[in-house]
């Protein structure tokens, strides 16, 4: 990957990008187009820079959308656009192309009380959104990447869960309707929108696309340009606003009545995962997160931390006594409801041998951490120990099987935590939620690491790819796929998806103006730069599964 | 220091964003959820707290020029400090305030200068304000007061009031009624009159740090030759500089150093004024950026790595002046407080600092404008702060919307009711 700094946009394209967004919203100047270009988090390369785009354009309206999309077309560019614009991914992967910053359009246009939805345009964030919703008594989904992100990003293009999927499900499946503007600038408008009914269905009576927009991971802008979106919203009982005072470690939030905190001890994995199957069956939860002690140690207190990890007691408490573990925060509508709720939970936990721990009596624990779990507040914290940090491989499968993956990814991070590639936080750092109150959950192994050293950055690809081969080896789909590099190594051992990718966006882009390089591109990567090991376990999984010609291997 | 000392600060920024939004438990409202004036006028990433350490970091590595262009989207920021305020909520080993004025004071010495801020500068020179105004006039606000003349005389509280209140004829009233008040109240209380000089602050923060090193030497000695225990100021952007500029240049005043919002409630507290006069008025209070978060006081420089840093050495907005002037405000008969949706640590700025109102006035009253919209939403009849520069704007802003809010200095609240 070329990551030039000289590339350079004609002056006529550069007034044609001018013509439609305003001058005042464009720029080429190095040192603006530079801060669209820094971007450490979800990126393996050591320097953290991207590719430079060769301009920045700020469109306010879906209007000016489209003329822009039009120009960038006209002149050979691509375009990569981003709401939010946090991680690599939202960053060009090629030359000539135009960053498009929708943070202009930022307006929430509709909260649907009565219909539970909210239609958005792309730069409102997941905290606006909750903020207004929770005034007429409902909630919206926040993201694992916290409340500054945007949901309609994450509902038309990017990933989406979050400790809330067990009530509110993630965000692909809250899109009820989005404008779309293609990489031609046409626009299309699917779901109910599609036929003039308004946005209250993702599935008709107009076009329903859902699948081709969202797949399982998004295109990340790589089939257009979403400018307003529906999105679903849920119940909430609690208040129109949490009081809070403080800001995150000093939080001190008033808990609803009707609301419970408790985290859940049980004595080994099988009852564990057995007691989780029956919390969700029994749709307890409104919040609800597999609890790493690790990762709550390391990210509340990173200093402890570092301290801590030398301790053996502490250390085999961590990952080994109290291992197995959840947090849920329950609420109810009634008192009847929670009576409910808290007497399954209590008779779950006796038939599996397990704990609970009703925290909602301990005010200063939940009343710091109200908020965090509710809106994500928290989640920027997890830089706290070393500046940065990286997600392993997410996927969704069933329970079991993201516990399978997540044992993996401890032993995984251990050997890098062994070998100095990252930061002890005791490998004990899944972050772990379920779906839908059923059987079905997410998994990602985090880790963090400090920018700074060397040996750290230097072990960012290996990791990468050691979690990618583990995955493989295990015949399981590593859904974070946006790496053409990877996708390349593993499409064909999943039936050439790319290729489907790339006819959707032939049919739909067909002057290839949209920047595909998250979404369904190719490129080589050298495993020569590899230790032979790795090299070779590569070498079999492309041998033992690739597809030919003629289907799947034997 | 130079911008290469901030390298670790700059490689740090995840560019998470945080820095551009009220802290995420203080999210109210989609209206007022942002909380830095520069990225939210002008859009770009680089007018953020994360877009302006990465042009550092850019230029730092020669990846772009600092130019004219460049310079100027530097300097449209108001050094509010809200971007560091938000960041430190999540990390320890960033410095994000400390990185834009590194930034500044390379521009000043590679020579990308604002010719607004050279005015200004020569002003300070030729003046010993900011404002250009003559140096002669300096003490005509005190003019038939009873307060010693601490150039002649000792004193054990001395009276600081700084350029604005000094020269801006619509708000020496205010200082005039503080100094009133503190000699009712039975202070000692001496000034410099049209001795005083600018503190600095204000150079300081546009990157010109050897002047200001200059002035705060003559402060310093001013307040040594005064013998004074406590020095008393009304402006904001002063306080934050004694509190916390000076101790940081190695500048020992050697005496405490108080807001007057602060000292006019230790007397109050110890029943030396009493607020007897019923002042039926509802408002809500204005957080200066340089009382609040920037008002922190000096914690020491920490040498080794950041990232082992303790949080009681972070410069985090926590121990800035919050409760003192509510406190003033709920001691007062009638007067009904309304909090803003955006207050203390992650106020939203009034758009006069950093050496924006000089050099870029519209975009300092539309900054103050979306205060004064903020404050309305509160239902309040008057909007009360205590920093003259927001004051200052603030009024402009009203003059410019037609607001109705009444635009008060808690000093003026307090004397109403006295």
């Amino acid at each position: 990957m070329s990551l030039d700094v000289q590339q350079t946009i004609s002056d006529e394209a550069y007034r044609d990008l001018e013509e439609a967004v305003g001058p005042e919203n464009v720029s080429r100047e190095p040192a603006v187009i530079d801060c669209y270009s820094w971007q450490p988090f979800a990126n393996d390369n050591p320097e953290r820079w991207v590719i430079r785009p060769v301009a920045v354009a700020m469109p306010g309206s879906t209007e000016e959308v489209q003329a822009l999309v039009k120009a960038i077309g006209r002149h050979g560019l691509k375009f990569k656009a981003f709401s939010t614009g946090w991680g690599a991914y939202s960053s060009p992967t090629s030359e000539g192309v135009v960053q498009v910053d929708l943070r202009r359009m930022d307006r929430i246009i509709d909260i649907d009380e009565k219909n539970m939805y909210a239609v958005l345009e792309p730069y409102v964030c997941g905290a606006q959104l909750q903020a207004e919703a929770m005034k007429v008594g409902l909630n919206t989904h926040i993201i694992g990447a916290g409340p500054s992100c945007s949901p309609l990003a994450s509902a038309t293009s990017a990933w989406g869960v979050g400790w809330d999927c067990c009530y509110m499900s993630y965000s692909g499946r809250n899109l009820l309707g989005a404008e779309w503007v293609l990489p031609d600038g046409e626009i299309l408008k699917i779901g109910s929108l599609g036929s003039g009914k308004g946005w209250f269905s993702g599935d008709g009576p107009g076009p329903s696309l859902r699948g081709i927009v969202r797949g399982s991971t998004g295109a990340l802008s790589g089939l257009g340009i979403f400018t307003k979106a529906a999105i679903k919203l849920f119940n909430w009982p609690g208040p129109p606003q949490i009081k809070t005072t403080g800001m995150l470690l000093d939080a001190d939030s008033e808990v609803p009545e009707n609301l419970r905190f408790c985290m859940t001890f049980w004595p080994d994995r099988k009852s564990q995962d057995e007691a989780i199957y029956k919390i969700s069956e029994s749709e307890l939860p409104y919040i609800f997160s597999r609890t790493g002690l690790g990762a709550t140690i390391s990210i509340a207190t990173p200093h402890l931390m570092k301290i801590l990890v030398k301790t053996k007691a502490i250390r085999k408490a961590v990952t080994a006594d109290m291992k197995w573990g959840c947090t849920l925060i329950m609420v109810a509508d009634s008192e009847g409801e929670m009576a409910y709720k808290e007497g399954v939970l209590s008779e779950i936990a006796e038939q599996y041998g397990g704990a609970v721990i009703n925290l909602t009596e301990a005010k200063p624990v939940i009343r710091m951490f109200l908020m965090n779990f509710l809106r994500g507040t928290a989640v920027p914290v997890v830089f706290r120990m070393g500046g940065q940090m990286f997600t392993a491989l997410d996927r969704n499968d069933t329970w079991d099987a993201q516990m399978d993956w997540a044992g993996m990814g401890e032993t995984v991070k251990q050997k890098w935590i062994d070998r100095g590639g990252i930061l002890d936080d005791m490998a004990d750092n899944p972050y772990m939620v379920t779906y839908e109150q059923n059987t079905w959950g997410h998994c990602e192994e985090i880790f963090q690491y400090d920018p700074r050293n060397p040996e750290h950055l230097a072990a960012l690809e290996p990791i990468f790819v050691e979690f990618s081969v583990e995955a493989a080896e295990r015949c399981m789909e590593p859904l974070s796929s946006t790496d053409a590099r990877l996708r390349k190594i593993i499409s064909p051992m999943m039936g050439h998806y790319t290729s489907w990718q790339q006819k959707i966006s032939g049919f739909l882009d067909r002057d290839r103006a949209a920047d595909t390089g998250m979404y369904c591109d190719e490129v080589d990567f050298d495993v020569n730069k590899l230790e032979p090991e790795m090299r070779s376990r590569i070498e079999k999984l492309v041998e033992k599964y690739s597809w030919t010609d003629e289907g799947p291997p034997e | 220091m130079a911008l290469e000392d901030y390298r670790n600060d700059m490689e740090g920024c995840s560019r998470c964003s945080s820095c551009k939004w009220v802290p995420y438990n203080q999210i109210k409202s989609w209206r007022f959820a942002k909380n830095c004036p520069s990225v939210v006028r002008h859009n770009f990433h680089s007018y953020s707290g994360s877009g302006r350490m990465i042009t550092g970091h850019s230029i730092l590595l020669g990846r772009s020029e600092l130019n004219d262009d460049v310079a100027d989207m530097i300097y449209k920021c108001q050094m509010c400090g809200a971007c560091d305020a938000a960041c430190k909520v999540y990390r320890d080993d960033i410095d994000l305030t400390e990185v834009l004025l590194e930034l500044r004071a390379h521009c000043v010495e590679s020579g990308s200068l604002i010719v607004e801020h050279m005015m200004m500068l020569d002003a300070l020179k030729a003046e010993d304000n900011v404002m250009g105004e003559p140096k002669a006039k300096r003490g005509e606000w005190a003019e038939g007061l009873a307060a010693k003349d601490i150039n002649t005389e000792t004193a054990e509280v001395m009276f600081h009031a700084g350029c604005r209140y000094s020269y801006d004829e619509e708000l020496r009233p205010t200082v005039r009624g503080a100094v009133q008040m503190m000699l009712a109240a039975g202070v000692d209380v001496g000034i410099a009159g049209k001795e005083e000089s600018c503190c600095g602050a204000r150079i300081y923060e546009l990157g010109y740090r050897g002047e200001a090193a200059n002035y705060a030497d003559d402060l310093v000695s001013r307040v040594k030759a005064s013998g004074a225990k406590t020095l008393v100021t009304p402006c904001s952007d002063g306080y934050a500089a004694l509190k916390f500029l000076y101790p940081r240049m190695g500048k020992d005043l050697g005496c405490e150093v108080m807001h007057v919002s602060q000292f006019l409630g230790r007397l109050v507290d110890e029943g030396r004024l009493r607020p007897r006069n019923e002042v039926p008025l509802s408002v809500t209070w204005h957080d200066p950026c340089h009382l609040g978060r920037m008002g922190e006081p000096f914690l020491g420089d920490w040498a080794g790595d950041k990232l082992e840093r303790p949080m009681s050495m972070k410069r985090a907005g926590k121990k800035g002046v919050y409760d003192a002037p509510r406190d003033v405000l709920a001691s007062i008969p009638g007067v009904e407080l309304i909090e803003m949706e955006r207050i203390r640590e992650y106020s939203w700025c009034c758009g006069a600092g950093g050496g924006v109102y000089e050099a870029y006035p519209e975009f300092a009253v539309w900054a103050a404008r979306e205060r004064l919209d903020e404050a309305a939403a509160t239902g309040a009849e008057a909007l009360v702060t205590a920093c003259p520069w927001c004051e200052r704007v603030f009024r402009d802003a009203a003059a410019e919307s037609g607001s109705s809010l009444e635009i008060y200095d808690l000093a003026d609240i307090l004397l109403k009711s006295l």
